[in-house]
């Protein structure tokens, strides 16, 4: 990763593409610009996520069915203690008393308890939130390393063969669902298939080992949904990157690095990508929002136990607390990882840089 | 497209006929750019033969391909000579079930596309078009929704709503439109800005006339590449949900035989012609869509990095 | 452009495999990093390697490890292996056998039940279990409504509960009771339980071992990943054979089965035909395939009412005549759903309680029997009024008629079904438009539909299942929820059931029973169509042997007892071949993802090689 890490930008020799009329102006106004800049996103991402919490409350109570019979269909209960479930979730309040209720709670941080665990709903998120960030975050800095280099690659020889075959099969897997490919991978991969034997679990994420066997357990348990998340996601970064890449190519400034002499690897790390690299940044943080977010369909084919796997349980209740608690943190680490990526930007282009 | 306006001079050019002129030769043009991508070619033809396949099933496979009660053969055979690709779990022919469910997927994904795009025009154009606290307040909205969880706010809507064919079609274009509206928006700005727009602001155009006969026409272009890509995110969607038993249960389409396979049990049992082709359907489709985008998108801009 | 290509480079550095040998081992950083402060390790040295390790595949998330809220079936078989309740159903008859009480009986009046509690069970912190824990477990039931949640109907009828001494349990009822004999009730220990503040928000799943003392004490839980289990060696019956039992989940029923396959698990319930006819050809493993416990039925709306009168919903006017309700069924050709949907995995559908329990099985006399034929379906109809148009049956305002049927969206078997009956009563001119949710209470409650899919876990004693079809079940009024099924209200049926619940005879019982089934039936409101087996398979090569439940030819998980997995014995492990893999396999797995890993890495390298070579 450290190769591919935006390093400061080019040197001073590198003539560069004209920047902005921002780029000139003190470095005073600059730092006043940014902040400015990084108030207005932050302002944005706060309204942001009060919809969502809006959102979730609403729209999740359109969900036909009363979670209290849902819940205790099937067993013998007396309207007594219906109407007792009833007081305890709060639902004999009317709507508009649960909402506000609801905001005032989660200003403190108290997402209500779940109905069918009867567990504050946080500490269900605390439980499933570890499984999926080791998931998502291994899956993320393995595809985003391997759609950079790999772009990086196709950029440099573009319309070669191997381009191609690189982006072809980008493309490809970028098309198939997911959860097919996880199945076919727990064909293959998990049960074996002729002679290939079946190497790797087929579901869950540990079978209760304890120290170093317990971390190599957990690897074990990874490889198949990270192999699954990794082949859908880094077409896109490779392509992004590729094209970003192919823009920058036409520049000036390469010409001139090349005429000093430099290697051509040289002036591509050095050069060439960090520049690319900064649109691909927006698509990087993005990026890693939507796969948290769009875990759900590999976490449920490997048995996962997750924030997905949990956010589909949730669902069938319906397990209102719950959902809604999942909808908000799903769509917080969206607006999040979009908010970085927009105060970061600013940072790293260097034609708002120190020259 | 009445001539009411057909000024004094009706041997000089028609401005009708001229316009009508123009856009042939452009779309002559676009298609003789297009042609080059050798790739957008492939997408186009492998679509075409699809679209083909899907529109002659009810003569080649025929309806009764997805009755339960006449099913021919036992529950899930394997591939022979007299069912390519094998039985489904009721003994229904899996390679007509296959063909069949193509139209589900291929409708599924045309719809919601299609409604995406339009609701994604409808507000890129007005709110480039009026600008102003309008503009501020619908991007807002629209930001908005670009920054919620696609697959997340989908499975919510199929599982708020009833589950049927018009849910999920409902459930992507809701969640896919912002992009476009960003897109449109963008391009309409770029439009207004040119000077036959304030030329036709002065001889009286209206609000409508601008939008629909200036804006529209130069975006369409964009919109039409971007219809591409989405058609082929709003298949995986279908599928996806279909996959997670949000879908309408009788119906056939790739996503439910999916999910039927897996409810079967066909993935543990090794009954692999059950699971193998209606993905390969999916990613077929999805692929051909995303190519032919993709060779719109070079066409229309080659400058434009193709960014899916 | 191409001039940047020109440039192809010399000397350049093989990044590519570095890089992504660097990529690999950050995401194994990542694992150890995520995964320690997670789970720090226990103090406790780990155990011997030839362990026996009894594993159950499981799909059902535990809603909560008290006894007083647990509802799932997931949960309540893990508190059979905990707790014992006062008796237990022989495994071979279905009777009341003894398990914490050794003896029991009713006062003349039939009003005072006593139970003899035995002096051989201890908890599992040593402290004697005693008659005062049973009163205690009771009576917070009645007293404590949130301790009531789970099992609060069974306390009901209660008068008072109390424990004159420690071997001595006498309750007293308000009115006779025939279920006294099937109190399925988890008794938990006085002294831990009586610290608990808020019965509501207490899940038992803090403070592990938990004292209990079932056949096996709950050692270790981690939420939706495992439930761990060691035998209680001082269990009166005598201690469980495998040195640990535990609860595996598999969310998705392949991943199990796979599971299965590779010896990972022991043991998987609920396969699906394909499942169970792919594993009958594997090695070391066993199919189970036994008479299950459900009923699974089509259920009309008997246009819905309240106790006090108030109509609820709008089910169709049609269904009140009974003929269409018998044509209806007469259309369904139950064989072809036992051979094409379950494939052979379930019992023709007739009486209301299924055969296993033989005491109670009733099935129609064939005169009384509706059987398939289409045709004489078509001509009830005709008798009952409905005409056709169009080949459509239309209701007396001339519109077709369309059935709206209930399904559950998570049974593949309701969806099957539901097509078939959809081309059947297609024939008969009667449109049907299938609803599957995940949530049909809503209106079903609500009696917004016509038909319904349905179905029951039937217990050894039928009371419930046979309670919920009385006038006394509806709801109070139209806000109200009661526990009526389908709001079946029958003035001859609700007499029988009285009968029976007050009949402490079991020969006479059951022959109510049957009477009561045989209105049911005549009725038309509850279709059995089949009764589902319990299809399930373990490695044979792990388990010696287990008992099954009823012995002959039962089912193994969700057993009415904790017969399965208290007599379940483990191969001797000299036999075993399996089992110490484990570590090999991970290590294997691991080796072979490097080299995956590297390899591509070597490849791109090559590769990038080789093109520079064509250059240059």
């Amino acid at each position: 990763m450290t190769q591919i890490a935006p390093v400061p930008a080019a040197p001073a020799d590198g003539p560069r593409p004209a920047g902005p009329p921002a780029g000139r102006s003190g470095s005073g106004n600059r730092t006043l610009t940014y902040l400015r800049h990084a108030a207005g996103k932050l302002a944005g991402a706060a309204v942001s996520l009060l919809a969502v919490l809006v959102t979730s409350f609403f729209l999740f109570r359109l969900i036909p069915g009363d979670p209290v019979t849902q819940m205790t269909r099937g067993r013998p209960i007396s309207q007594d203690q219906l109407d007792a479930l009833q007081r305890e979730f709060g639902l004999d309040l009317p709507v508009w008393q649960q909402f506000l209720d609801y905001c005032g709670n989660v200003l403190t941080g108290d997402f209500g308890t779940s109905y069918q665990f009867r567990a504050p709903v946080m500490d269900k998120i605390g439980e499933a939130v570890l499984p999926t960030l080791l998931l998502t975050l291994t899956a993320f800095v393995i595809y985003t390393a391997l759609g950079v280099l790999l772009g990086t690659r196709s950029a440099w020889r573009h319309n070669s063969r191997g381009d191609r075959a690189n982006t072809g099969l980008a493309l490809v897997l970028f098309s198939v669902p997911s959860f097919w490919l996880g199945l076919l991978a727990i064909i293959v991969f998990a049960n074996g298939v002729g002679p290939v034997p079946g190497l790797f679990p087929t579901g869950g994420m540990e079978t209760g080992e304890e120290g170093l066997d317990h971390v190599l357990d957990v690897a074990h348990h990874m490889v198949l949904p990270v192999l699954t998340l990794v082949a859908v996601d880094y077409g896109q970064t490779l392509l992004v990157t590729r094209s970003a890449l192919l823009d920058e190519m036409g520049s000036d400034y390469l010409t001139t690095a090349r005429a000093k002499g430099l290697r051509d690897d040289q002036v591509r790390n050095r050069h060439a990508l960090p520049n690319a690299l900064l649109p691909t940044m927006t698509l990087i943080f993005v990026n890693l929002g939507r796969t948290v977010a769009g875990v759900i369909l590999v976490e449920t084919v490997f048995s996962w136990p997750g924030l997905g796997s949990l956010f589909y349980q949730a669902l069938s209740v319906p397990d209102l607390p719950l959902v809604q608690g999942l909808f908000f943190f799903f769509a917080a680490t969206m607006i999040l990882a979009n908010m970085l990526a927009d105060l970061i930007y600013p940072l790293l282009d260097p034609r708002v840089g120190n020259q | 497209m009445t001539t009411d306006d057909t000024t004094a001079g009706g041997a000089t050019l028609d401005p009708r006929r001229l316009a009508r002129e123009r856009r042939r030769a452009s779309a002559a043009r676009f298609w003789r750019r297009y042609r080059s991508h050798r790739a957008g070619v492939a997408g186009l033809a492998v679509l075409a033969v699809l679209a083909l396949v899907a529109l002659t099933a009810p003569l080649t496979i025929g309806a009764e391909v997805s009755d339960v009660t006449t099913a021919p053969g036992s529950p899930m055979e394997a591939p022979s000579g007299r069912f390519w690709l094998g039985t489904d779990r009721f003994g229904r022919d899996l390679f007509g079930l296959v063909v069949w469910g193509s139209r589900v997927s291929l409708l599924v994904g045309l719809l919601a596309a299609a409604l995406s795009v339009v609701i994604g025009a409808l507000v890129g154009i007005t709110a480039g078009h009026f600008g102003g606290a309008y503009s501020t307040v619908i991007m807002r909205i629209t930001d908005w929704f670009l920054v919620m969880p696609a697959l997340v706010l989908a499975i919510a809507l199929a599982t708020v709503l009833s589950r049927s064919l018009g849910t999920v079609v409902l459930a992507i274009g809701i969640v896919t439109w912002p992009t476009t509206a960003r897109l449109v928006r963008a391009q309409t700005l770029a439009v207004e800005s040119r000077p036959y727009i304030e030329r036709a602001k002065a001889l009286g155009g209206g609000h409508l006339h601008i939008m629909t006969r200036h804006v529209l026409p130069n975006v369409m272009p964009l919109v039409l590449a971007q219809t591409t890509l989405l058609i082929s995110s709003s298949i995986l969607t279908e599928a996806t949900l279909a996959f997670l038993g949000l879908g309408d249960p009788t119906v056939v389409s790739w996503g439910s035989l999916l999910q039927d396979a897996r409810e079967a049990g066909a993935v543990s049992s090794g009954k692999w012609w059950y699971v193998v082709p209606p993905g390969i359907g999916i990613a077929v489709v999805a692929l051909a869509f995303t190519l032919c985008g993709r060779a719109v998108e070079s066409v229309l801009n080659p400058r434009l990095g193709v960014s899916r | 452009m191409n001039t940047q290509e020109a440039h192809g480079g010399t000397g350049r550095r093989h990044r590519a495999p570095r890089l992504v040998a660097a990529t690999g081992a950050l995401a194994l950083a990542f694992t150890g990093a995520a995964a320690t402060p997670l789970h720090p390790a226990p103090a406790q040295a780990r155990a011997a390697e030839d362990k026996q390790v009894l594993t159950v595949a499981v799909a059902q998330s535990v809603d909560s490890l008290s006894p007083f809220l647990a509802g799932r079936l997931v949960s309540t078989s893990i508190h059979r292996l905990m707790y014992e309740y006062l008796l237990n159903y022989d495994p071979k008859t279905n009777e009341p056998v003894p398990a914490f009480a050794t003896a029991w009986e009713a006062s003349e009046d039939k009003l005072t039940w006593t139970y003899t509690i035995r002096d051989d069970s201890k908890w599992s912190d040593g402290k004697q279990a005693t008659a005062e824990d049973a009163a205690w477990t009771l009576g917070k039931m009645m007293s404590d409504d949130a301790a009531a949640t789970a099992n609060g109907s069974f306390v009901g009828n209660f008068e008072s509960v109390s424990a004159p001494s420690k071997d001595k349990l006498v309750i007293k009822l308000k009115k006779p009771q025939a279920t006294m004999t099937a109190l399925d009730i988890p008794i938990v220990p006085k002294h831990v339980w009586e610290k608990v503040g808020d019965f509501s928000k207490f899940n038992n799943d803090q403070k592990f071992p938990i004292v209990g003392n079932g056949p096996y004490v709950l050692t270790d839980y981690k939420v939706d990943q495992y439930v761990k289990m060691e035998p209680n060696k001082d269990f009166w019956r005598g201690a469980p054979k495998f040195d640990e039992l535990v609860f595996k989940y598999y969310k998705d029923g392949d991943a199990a089965v796979a599971a299965l396959k590779k010896g990972e698990v022991s043991f998987v319930p609920n396969l699906t035909p394909a499942q169970a006819a792919d594993l009958k050809n594997a090695g070391n493993i066993k199919v189970n395939d036994a008479p299950g416990r459900r009923f699974f039925a089509l259920a009309v709306n008997p246009g819905a009412k309240a106790r006090n009168g108030d109509k609820l919903g709008d089910g169709h006017e049609s269904l009140l005549d009974q003929r269409v309700r018998n044509a209806l069924f007469k259309a369904v050709d139950r064989d072809t759903i036992i051979d094409k949907v379950f494939q052979g995995h379930a019992v023709k559908g007739e009486g209301y309680i299924p055969p296993r329990y033989d005491k109670y099985f009733w099935k129609p006399s064939p005169e009384q029997e509706l059987t398939f034929d289409i045709e004489a379906a078509d001509k009830l109809l005709d008798e009952a009024g409905l005409k056709k148009k169009d080949g459509k049956r239309v209701d007396e305002d001339g519109e077709p008629i369309v059935y709206r049927v209930l399904c559950h969206a998570t049974d593949p078997n309701d969806k099957a079904v539901g097509q078939y009956l959809e081309e059947w009563w297609g024939r008969l001119g009667i449109g049907m438009d299938l609803q599957c949710s995940d949530n049909v209470s809503d209106p079903w409650l609500a009696g917004t539909y016509d038909l319904a899919f349905d179905g029951w876990s039937v217990n050894p004693d039928p009371d419930f299942v046979l309670s919920i079809h009385t006038c006394d079940a509806l709801p109070a009024t139209k806000e109200d929820v009661g526990a009526t099924d389908n709001f079946i209200c029958d003035k001859k049926y609700d007499e029988l059931y009285e009968r029976q619940l007050a009949e402490y005879d079991p020969a006479k019982r059951a022959d109510l029973v049957k009477q009561m089934q045989s209105h049911l039936y005549d009725l038309g409101y509850m279709n059995v169509m089949a009764y589902p087996n319990a299809v399930e398979a373990y490695r044979s090569d792990q388990i010696k042997s287990i008992t099954t439940m009823p012995a002959e030819a039962g089912n193994i998980y969700g057993q009415d007892g904790y017969w399965s997995w208290w007599s379940a014995e483990p191969v001797a492990s000299d036999e075993a071949s399996s089992g110490d893999q484990d570590s090999t396999g991970v290590i294997i797995g691991i080796v072979a993802g490097v080299v995956v890993l590297v390899a591509v890495g070597a490849f791109m390298a090559v590769r990038r090689r080789s093109t520079a070579d064509e250059r240059e």
